[in-house]
């Protein structure tokens, strides 16, 4: 890809370590970054990578439980490529991801630049801000679902006076989907303030005077100063977003259980239902899962060429 | 919207330097004043249904079920919480959840540093495959893959041990993604530097690098607690026996074939916030003096 | 084959073939019943060992399975490690630990579709002869294609409605008789004018599930699955329903709490407790918890009569896996459990109706709410025995999810009942075909 230099919101031209170190490099060295990754490397590849490798193999067989297994080549690509529920479930996602990566975006950068600025009582607001982050998801699901009750949900109690006091917000396949992105946003946009907090805090405040002194209004420091600045941060959060919008679950499963009429239902319960609910279609499942996969990696290599090259810019 | 970027650009780090409230220094314009009203609002739109569930916890059944909904409840009496708790035996669960988060924070924040400083400082053979790879393996949602995963699990028999919770969740994958990230914005100057007198690459690491990521280090120890603290499906499967079930697990048994008492789930999911809310407030001065007092600007 | 076919045709009404054949050389009668099995199981033979049983709870049969626990251990000297896991989470969980070559020995189920393959044969550890002691309703669902006892079934749940005696009487609307149940007609006519004289927001309610909807199917003659054969009259099914869909579309019955669960599960027992509803269809199970939550009168109703009456079956089943380390412990436990005396202290704490056919003859005496737990007992007479064949079938529960899909459309107005129902019938053909291969 790139040396790490690149990546870096250092001047441009600043020797990288490696290159003109290489030829002379002792043993000890070149192996160390080796030796570093090992550990972590080890877990990942017994944990995860190798059960992945197993899942894309049982993609390729029809079981029934997970044991005993059949053959079928690409069949289950070909049956999932051709199942109408399948495309109205990656419709949902992509309405669902895109919407939620880019509220996370907007709504984070927002809050984290408001943050910033604020004085006293910035510790007690960054707290508040990421307690839904704590919470379990499944908890998050349960507990949204009883505020959005039509009836006697607290949503709908405070919307009263305003006439909105009938709103069937997990009802109708719109609200529904409304509803979920709104929740899942509550619930992920503290920790992508978080990341951007952290990234604010690395901004020299001496480039902030120096923009002061030439005149520049609040609006021109933060389009041109801090967003520009900020972006390696913004790309960590873009990144993230997206994989996480398209692994939605837990909470849309305790919210709305993926209703009204699958309005609601997102791929990865798609996946869940195939390999655990009976009937069990475990190479289906798997066959789903390669596939999202495969687009979400996809996705995440376009944000990061795209966000590595405005970097550049 | 941000004029005030500039006077507290330094962070917490300039402790109470040039804020709105600061005698002398400036008016509370009318900025500062929307900046305040956007955060309140926010803040309550987040409190509100925590707030309500606690509030719901203390609610009978039937009160729960009234419309429109009372406010407060009826009576503060504990009974759901008792009824919930006396059922079983709380501390063991809420201490292995605890060795749980400990351990596997530790393992996490240990492993994840050390790849993330090869990937992030060291231009080796393998890196950009190796960064994919890492990126590759947060997209795979535990459920896909849950079967293949338990078998290997099952092989070390690593089943019905704390160790089958700990090892596995332990190489975050964003975890190593957040590290690799904030270490890029480290100066290789620094390291050179440390190099040229001599240092060996492992002092390094731990004495001029891990130092100066603390806040990407507190920010991913914040985050494997709240994942391994609320982790279920996994200790679900892993968990075997009483002694070795956590507090998620242990809650979700109430979770029955056909009956499920909305006002225990409450109380229960009550529960469950308790600590790590607890523990993030204990820890926020800390975690936000991590990230004011590193070295960065 | 022959068991199977023999039980199919034994078929009598499930509670009355029990009464009056009690099937010749089981046991009758009180006290010990334990059988002596074909390979006489010694308990000295098991001491020392441990077996392990995951199991799900209702809530009130938990304490009841700790006990008989703690005396099988006493009398066998070993140990049994309960494991409750939640119901939502059973399937998977076991699902993983079987691949992972770590099965439990004992499982509390309520269907042995996903599992059929690795579930031991208790037969030859109980004898052929066992299996006569239960009900033949409930033994349909455990008997193997090729005769093998796959599980026992551990209690027996029928559906049935409930029903608010205050709202009746502040109504003065008549409450329905158990021994001479009421129509559907009636039923849903005595639910609109309690509605309409006390002004709840709903007249009828039930929960959200294909098993329950497959009460109503059953009424009106029909079954979504029965002998391995889809078996859907989309006529008789459409007159079922459409009663149900148009109180849903007059929110007589509550259309947001069907449309707001996806395709979740869901209870609408917390409706009833708060007094929304007069009526609500649900079943045995929720007995217990309305004897502690209620807090108005309350009694079981007897299910409403179209072409049959009755209800439509449940329950849950103790079965081992071929996988165990321990199977004649595992049979032998099974055993235990599931005697006449260890039965019915189960199903008297948690208002469960036995399966065994020496309890069904005699009777249970329940703690409480014994007239409440009569009704499903004389509903069970009237019971179809078609009705445990469907609930039986393994395309069972694939299809009630298919089934709950094709309602969810018509509520939410995507398509109309019969268009819905002709879908739904190919995509129960298609799922039969799909479990047969």
């Amino acid at each position: 890809m790139t040396t790490p230099a690149q990546a870096t919101t250092r001047p441009a031209g600043a020797p990288t370590p490696a290159g003109p170190r290489r030829r002379r490099v002792p043993l000890g060295l070149r192996m160390a970054p080796y030796l570093f990754v090992l550990p972590n490397m080890i877990i990942f590849g017994l944990f995860t990578i190798w059960p992945a490798i197993n899942g894309f193999n049982i993609s390729l067989y029809e079981s029934s439980n997970g044991r005993n297994f059949d053959w079928v080549g690409l069949d289950n690509y070909r049956r999932i490529l051709t199942d109408d529920e399948f495309w109205e479930v990656v419709r949902n996602t992509v309405v669902f991801a895109l919407a939620f990566v880019l509220l996370c975006l907007l709504i984070a950068t927002a809050l984290a630049v408001l943050l910033q600025a604020q004085g006293r009582g910035k510790s007690f607001f960054r707290a508040v801000f990421f307690l839904p982050v704590l919470l379990s998801p499944v908890v998050v699901g349960l507990v949204w679902n009883w505020l959005l009750e039509r009836r006697g949900g607290l949503v709908n109690t405070i919307l009263t006076p305003f006439g909105g006091g009938d709103t069937g917000w997990l009802v109708e396949s719109n609200l529904a989907m409304i509803s979920v992105i709104v929740v899942g946003v509550w619930m992920n946009v503290g920790f992508y303030i978080l990341i951007l907090l952290a990234g604010l805090q690395g901004i020299d405040p001496s480039l902030y005077e120096a923009a002061r002194m030439d005149g520049a209004g609040a609006w021109q420091q933060l389009t041109s100063l801090t967003l520009p600045l900020l972006q390696p941060s913004l790309l960590v959060v873009l990144v993230l977003s997206t994989i996480h919008g398209f692994q939605a679950f837990d909470f849309i499963y305790t919210l709305t259980g993926g209703g009204p009429v699958g309005a609601t239902t997102l791929i990865v319960q798609y996946i869940y239902e195939n390999g655990f609910v009976s009937p069990i279609r475990y190479g289906l499942a798997s066959a789903g899962s390669v596939l999202l996969f495969v687009t979400v990696f996809c996705l995440t290599l376009v944000n990061w060429f795209i966000g590595r090259r405005r970097e550049a810019v | 919207m941000s004029s005030d970027v500039t006077e507290s650009g330094g962070g917490p780090g300039g402790s109470g330097r040039r804020t709105w409230t600061s005698v002398g220094h400036r008016r509370w314009t009318h900025v500062d004043a929307l900046r305040v009203v956007l955060l309140s609002t926010v803040t309550i739109v987040v409190l509100v249904p925590i707030v309500w569930t606690v509030l719901g916890s203390f609610k009978t059944r039937t009160e729960l079920a009234q419309v429109p909904p009372t406010f407060l409840p009826d009576s503060w009496a504990l009974t759901n919480y008792t009824d919930a708790l006396t059922r079983f035996d709380f501390l063991t669960y809420v201490r292995n959840s605890v060795i749980v988060v400990i351990g596997a924070t530790l393992l996490t924040l240990v492993i994840n540093s050390m790849a993330a400083y090869a990937l992030a400082k060291y231009n080796f053979r393998g890196r950009n495959a190796l960064f994919l790879l890492t990126l590759a393996t947060i997209m795979i949602p535990l459920q896909v893959i849950l079967i293949p995963v338990y078998q290997v699990v099952a092989s070390f028999g690593m089943v019905n041990t704390l160790w089958g919770l700990i090892i596995p969740a332990a190489a975050t994958p964003t975890g190593v993604f957040l590290l690799r990230q904030y270490m890029l914005t480290i100066p290789d100057e620094l390291i050179e530097a440390a190099r040229v007198d001599g240092s060996g690459e492992l002092r390094t690491f731990v004495q001029i690098v891990l130092p100066l990521c603390t806040p990407a280090l507190a920010v991913v120890a914040i985050f494997s607690v709240i994942w391994r603290w609320n982790d279920f499906l996994w200790p679900l499967v892993v968990a075997q026996s009483e002694d070795v079930y956590t507090l998620p697990v242990a809650l979700a048994r109430f979770n029955a074939q056909e009956v499920v008492p909305f006002n225990l789930i409450l109380a229960m999911s009550v529960v469950s916030m308790i600590p790590v809310i607890v523990l993030f407030l204990f820890f926020q001065r800390q975690i936000a003096q991590g990230i004011a007092n590193t070295g960065i600007k | 084959m022959t068991r199977r076919k023999l039980t199919i045709l034994g078929l009598g009404a499930a509670a009355v073939l029990a009464l009056a054949a009690c099937a010749p050389g089981a046991p009758s009668g009180e006290g010990d019943t334990t059988q002596p099995p074909v390979e006489s199981a010694d308990p000295a033979d098991f001491a020392g060992e441990t077996l392990s049983y995951v199991y799900f709870t209702d809530g009130p049969d938990e304490q009841a399975t700790r006990d008989l626990i703690a005396q099988f251990e006493a009398e066998y000297d070993v140990t049994v490690e309960l494991e409750i896991l939640p119901y939502a989470d059973l399937v998977t969980s076991v699902q993983a630990r079987l691949s992972g070559g770590n099965a439990p020995d004992v499982v509390r189920l309520t269907g042995l579709t996903d599992f059929r393959a690795d579930l031991l044969d208790l037969a030859p550890y109980l004898g052929e002869d066992y299996v006569e002691e239960f009900l033949p309703g409930p033994v349909q669902a455990v008997t193997g294609d090729d005769g093998e006892l796959l599980a026992v079934p551990s209690d027996l749940t029928l559906n049935g409605p409930f029903i608010n005696v205050d709202l009746f009487n502040e109504a003065g609307v008549e409450l329905p008789d158990p021994e001479d149940p009421w129509t559907w007609e009636e039923m849903t006519a005595a639910a609109q004018e309690v509605q309409a004289a006390t002004g709840t927001p709903y007249a009828f309610a039930m929960d959200k599930s294909g098993h329950r909807v497959s009460t109503v199917l059953a009424q009106y003659g029909t079954q979504l699955v029965s002998d391995g054969e889809a078996s859907l009259d989309v006529a008789a099914a459409e007159e079922a329903l459409t009663p149900l869909i148009d109180m849903m579309a007059a929110d007589t019955m509550p259309r947001d709490f069907w449309l707001g669960s996806g395709s979740r599960y869901a209870g609408a027992n917390e409706i009833f407790l708060a007094q929304d509803v007069p009526v609500y269809l649900s079943g045995n199970w929720q007995v217990a918890q309305f004897a502690q939550a209620a807090e108005f009168e309350w009694a079981a109703a007897p299910n409403p009569c179209a072409t049959e009456c009755g209800g439509f079956p449940g329950g849950k089943f103790m079965a081992a896996f071929s996988a165990s380390e321990n199977p004649a412990l595992a049979a032998a436990f099974i055993e235990f459990m599931n005697n006449t005396e260890s039965q019915e202290a189960f199903v008297a704490a948690s208002s469960f109706l036995p399966t065994r056919a020496d309890l069904a003859e005699d009777g249970v005496t329940y703690p409480d709410r014994q007239a409440d737990m009569d009704v499903f007992l004389a509903d069970l007479v009237r019971t179809p025995d078609v009705t445990f064949a469907a609930n039986a079938d393994p395309a069972f529960s694939g299809s009630a999810t298919a089934l709950i899909t094709a309602m969810d459309e018509v509520v939410a107005g995507q398509s109309d009942l019969p268009t819905a129902l002709t879908g739904l019938q190919g995509e129960i053909e298609a799922l039969v075909a799909e479990l047969d291969s």
